[in-house]
């Protein structure tokens, strides 16, 4: 059992996710009292002073608390980094559509729900809390979805939850092998299954199907082009950030345990990694509704991100491209997605508004080309660091394969590029949190590169 | 120490950003920024001269940036850099006075030309590959918005194919590039330490090579990667086509020199008679092309792959030789480079200037035009007559230095290469003889000469095209010093 300090010890390590738990809450409470502005403004300072909590343990060694089944390190405290600040930027981002709504407040709330669900991912160190993560990070989602309520939101809800629902059956029945092949639900006893391959395989399946499906991995994809565009923008923003970014760390807490000679696990995530870029790619490329085209590009970006996880245990890069990429990501896919909600998602209405409204346009053509990986942009040095864990770890094609995908990439986004330079007219008026989120993205797109020591110093 | 180095590579993207957000300048203010901004960046160029370079890396100036990495803000230059150097600052600050009657969303315009005047810099300055990547690629896009904004009929699909066929190229010097960082030991980006020790032996030296060949040789452009050249420049505007074919293409081979001989010497050595092979060919390939074009400007755009052939062909065989040859050849290469860059920029501000006038570009439409525009009209002969190779003129001592070091190595490919001088030859000659020379018809009796701008412009590039013909040594004495460090 533990003891009394060892519980105190361990709670203020979780203080950020307390912290966060606490702001949904509160949050909620705000809505029951008609004051859904206050839930606004409790939800954006209660997870921006989570993640201030969780500054300080960066300066820590790695560590767990309950007895290992949740994990303090890297992953887990960049990842509270990384996707507290980016939900508060979704709840600004949330706040011009949702404003005047009935329940309006409940979004917040969920936003801060379901964001616990992610970081419960990312510092897993326990096959419960996988599940755990999952399901809290799906529920959220569902409700997230069909809050409009009319007919496309509640279509896209009803495809996500019976796709979510079977995935996470699946998850939890294939886990049931790990558990009755090591005897602990810790994914730090994984290493005993070199003996038992045929476990090792069936819980991995069982993983990749639970978290591919969080993280819209080819093939568990294809709720994300539905649910994106059935959900409120903001909320397709948020899906293409916080449960992916918080589904790949978890893969790749499980990835430092798995033993490789098990199953060849590299192998296995470099084949999803290449489906997944590739298709993305090539359905985004024939898109005209922008957030479809978003969502196909985000099932593409997430391919790039397994490049990273498959590096894991065999670069010292592997953590650091995650975390990185994590980061630049969340802040040029956000920017964009804030553009398209000032220009509208369809891209006919694109025409010309580059030159009406010029620093949108600007701001736009560098969150496409951080995405596409041109330097000195986020996306560029993420793209560098997980190229280079590739080629580290032995798996050179792959990061062949992935610079050809972004070649390909170059078309998906200049297709957004081109017509906004035609011939002008009249650009939509912006709301002022939309100008505050996509200014607040485009500072950390452009600026991630020049600041990245402070990221990669503490992830050797 | 004064870190003349730093400034004189922001100062353009200075005067980019003041333009950004001076968002009410005139066309006027905003082309007075510009030529303002890149004549100061030639003072510096200058002053980097004055202090000179010598054998290794010199003026260095550093900051750390992500030491966990091996990446750090490193800048210099040696004796292949420096003369590229002055030659950017320069082509930038002619084009910047060449536009400045643009007045198509001027401020635009400049700044996108003092964005891509500071990443060329940067790709040539560099002493870190991250930094050298990250400036190659800001080219690339600056380069695209260029074509793509103020280009001709054709320009957006002229622009797209530049840009996905460039961007095809640098995504395998990003490999080659991470390929090098993982087999440095400790792992690092710096120039000066990848160059004293070359980090990659056998078959991962082979593939990063072939990574830096792919890459150089789309930028050159050598055949066959050479197709999205012709469009590029034909439907640029005029500065747009002096810079990419004066200082862009020039990335292309500085690389070859920078990290494919010095980086990947063994793995060139051991490749060099095959590129030899694409070399001589591109050359040929490029003279037979441009005899074929009745467009002016198609026509110069065909001489520079002509031209870049050459410059590979005397790396290649700098990388295949041993001692003297090697200096020989790779002088040659580097000096022909600079040539390259005044002599094609002043050809491409030519016909852009008779563009202006006629609104065409076929050579047919044209006769007698030396009795209409004299001064344009012997500015041209002067520019075609050093394209061609003539003593006396900046291309001369390069090409005879290309051909005398490769004859060491391979004198079929020597001889072979020299018959492309005779075709140019040809084709300048022709090109000459129609468009000044024979019968002034009616309809361009009344076309003006160049004018005060134009000439502040092309008169620079026409003065340096005679100097550096006939007194080369001011430049070679640079460019031999550090070509000899390498020969070692």
């Amino acid at each position: 059992m533990m003891s009394g300090a060892r519980m105190v010890h361990d709670l203020t390590l979780l203080s950020p996710e307390l912290l966060a738990l606490f702001t949904a809450a509160i949050a909620l409470a705000c809505e029951m009292l008609r004051r859904p502005r206050l839930a606004l403004a409790i939800t954006v300072l209660g997870l921006l002073l989570a993640a201030g909590l969780t500054g300080p343990l960066l300066l820590g060694k790695d560590t767990s608390v309950f007895m290992g089944t949740f994990r303090v390190d890297a992953l887990g405290i960049w990842a509270k980094l990384v996707l507290l600040p980016t939900t508060a930027l979704v709840a600004v981002l949330a706040y011009p559509e949702v404003r005047g709504t009935d329940r309006e407040g409940t979004v917040y709330s969920l936003l801060a729900f379901t964001t616990l669900g992610a970081l419960v991912l990312a510092a897993a160190g326990d096959v419960m809390f996988l599940v755990l993560g999952v399901l809290l990070s799906s529920l959220g989602s569902f409700a997230l979805v069909a809050y409009p309520r009319d007919v496309r939101a509640t279509e896209a809800a009803m495809k996500y939850f019976v796709f979510g629902s079977v995935s996470s059956a699946v998850m939890i029945f294939g886990l049931t092998y790990w558990f009755g092949a090591t005897g602990s639900t810790l994914l730090s006893s994984l290493r005993v299954l070199g003996d038992v391959p045929l476990a090792a395989v069936a819980g991995l399946i069982a993983v990749l199907v639970g978290l591919g499906y969080k993280a819209a991995v080819v093939p568990f994809h294809f709720w994300a082009p539905d649910a994106y565009d059935g959900a409120p923008l903001a909320i397709a923003a948020y899906l293409s950030i916080v449960p992916k970014v918080g589904a790949i760390f978890a893969l790749a807490q499980v990835a430092r345990n798995l033993p490789a000679e098990a199953v060849n696990w590299r192998l296995l995530l470099a084949v999803l990694a290449v489906a997944s870029m590739t298709y993305g790619n090539l359905a985004a490329l024939v898109q005209t509704n922008l957030v479809r085209l978003m969502a196909y590009s985000s099932i593409a970006q997430v391919g790039y991100f397994l490049l990273g996880v498959v590096a894991v245990g065999a670069s010292p890069l592997a953590v650091q491209s995650l975390v990185v990429f994590a980061a630049a990501y969340a802040a040029m896919n956000l920017g964009a997605f804030a553009v398209v909600a000032r220009f509208g998602r369809d891209l006919e209405g694109w025409a010309g508004l580059g030159r009406s409204a010029p620093w949108t346009g600007l701001a736009m053509v560098i969150f496409l080309l951080s995405l596409v990986g041109v330097p000195p942009l986020g996306g560029f040095f993420g793209k560098l660091l997980l190229f280079g864990a590739a080629i580290d770890s032995g798996y050179a094609w792959l990061a062949v394969v992935a610079i050809l995908n972004s070649v390909l990439s170059l078309g998906v986004y200049l297709r957004m590029i081109v017509p906004m330079y035609r011939q002008p007219k009249a650009a939509p008026a912006a709301a002022r949190p939309l100008v505050f989120v996509g200014s607040v993205a485009l500072a950390f797109t452009v600026a991630i590169g020049i600041g990245l020591q402070l990221v990669v110093s503490g992830l050797q | 120490m004064f870190p003349l180095v730093t400034i004189t590579l922001f100062l353009p993207l200075g005067g980019a950003l003041l333009l950004l957000i001076w968002r009410s300048a005139t066309p006027r203010a905003a082309h007075a920024v510009g030529v303002l901004a890149s004549a100061l960046t030639l003072v510096g160029a200058a002053g980097m001269w004055l202090r000179g370079a010598g054998a290794g890396f010199s003026q260095v100036e550093q900051l750390p940036w992500i030491p966990s990495l091996g990446v750090a803000y490193r800048v210099g230059v040696d004796g292949i850099s420096l003369p590229l150097v002055g030659l950017t600052a320069l082509l930038f600050a002619a084009s910047l006075v060449f536009s400045i009657r643009m007045t198509e969303r001027a401020r635009s315009y400049v700044s996108l030309f003092l964005l891509l005047e500071t990443a060329c810099l940067g790709v040539f300055l560099s002493l870190d590959l991250v930094l050298f990547y990250v400036f190659w690629e800001v080219t690339l896009v600056a380069m695209y918005f260029i074509i793509a904004g103020w280009g001709h009929a054709d320009r957006q699909r002229a622009a797209l194919m530049f840009f996905i066929y460039t961007l095809l190229g640098s995504l395998p010097l990003l490999l080659a590039i991470l390929a090098l960082y993982l087999g440095s030991e400790p792992h690092t980006f710096d120039v000066r330490a990848l160059v004293a020790t070359p980090p990659l032996t056998g078959v991962a030296a082979s593939l990063a090579f072939l990574g830096l060949l792919v890459a150089f040789a789309v930028k050159m452009p050598l055949f066959p990667l050479h197709t999205w050249l012709p469009d590029a420049h034909t439907e640029a505007p005029t500065a747009g086509s002096v810079v990419l074919a004066g200082v862009l293409l020039k990335l292309g081979t500085y690389g070859l020199v920078r990290l494919a001989l010095q980086m990947t010497p063994d793995a060139y050595h051991r490749a060099a008679p095959v590129v030899a092979g694409f070399a001589v060919f591109s050359a040929l390939y490029g003279a037979f092309a441009a005899l074929g074009q009745s467009d002016l400007k198609r026509l110069v755009a065909y001489t520079s792959v002509n031209h870049m052939g050459y410059v590979a062909l005397g790396v290649t065989a700098a990388a295949a030789a041993r001692g003297a040859e090697r200096a020989l050849a790779l002088d040659g290469a580097v000096l022909q480079m600079v040539s390259h860059g005044i002599v094609t920029g002043s050809l491409f501000l030519l016909v852009g200037a008779l563009e202006d006038r006629a609104h065409t570009r076929e050579m047919g439409a044209f006769s007698g035009l030396l009795r209409a525009t004299p001064a344009m009209g012997w500015l041209f002969v002067l520019a075609a007559f050093a394209s061609l190779g003539l003593p006396g003129l900046a291309h001369f001592p390069a090409e005879f230095q290309i051909f005398l070091g490769t004859f060491g190595v391979w004198p079929a490919a020597a001889a072979i290469s020299v018959a492309g001088i005779a075709v140019t030859a040809g084709l300048y000659l022709r090109a000459i003889q129609r468009v000044f020379f024979g019968k002034l018809p009616d309809r361009w009796k009344l076309l003006p000469d160049l004018d005060a701008r134009e000439l502040w412009a092309i008169v620079p590039l026409s003065a340096l095209t005679v100097a550096v013909g006939v007194a080369p040594a001011w430049v070679l004495d640079v460019i031999h010093r550090a070509a000899e460090a390498i020969g070692r």
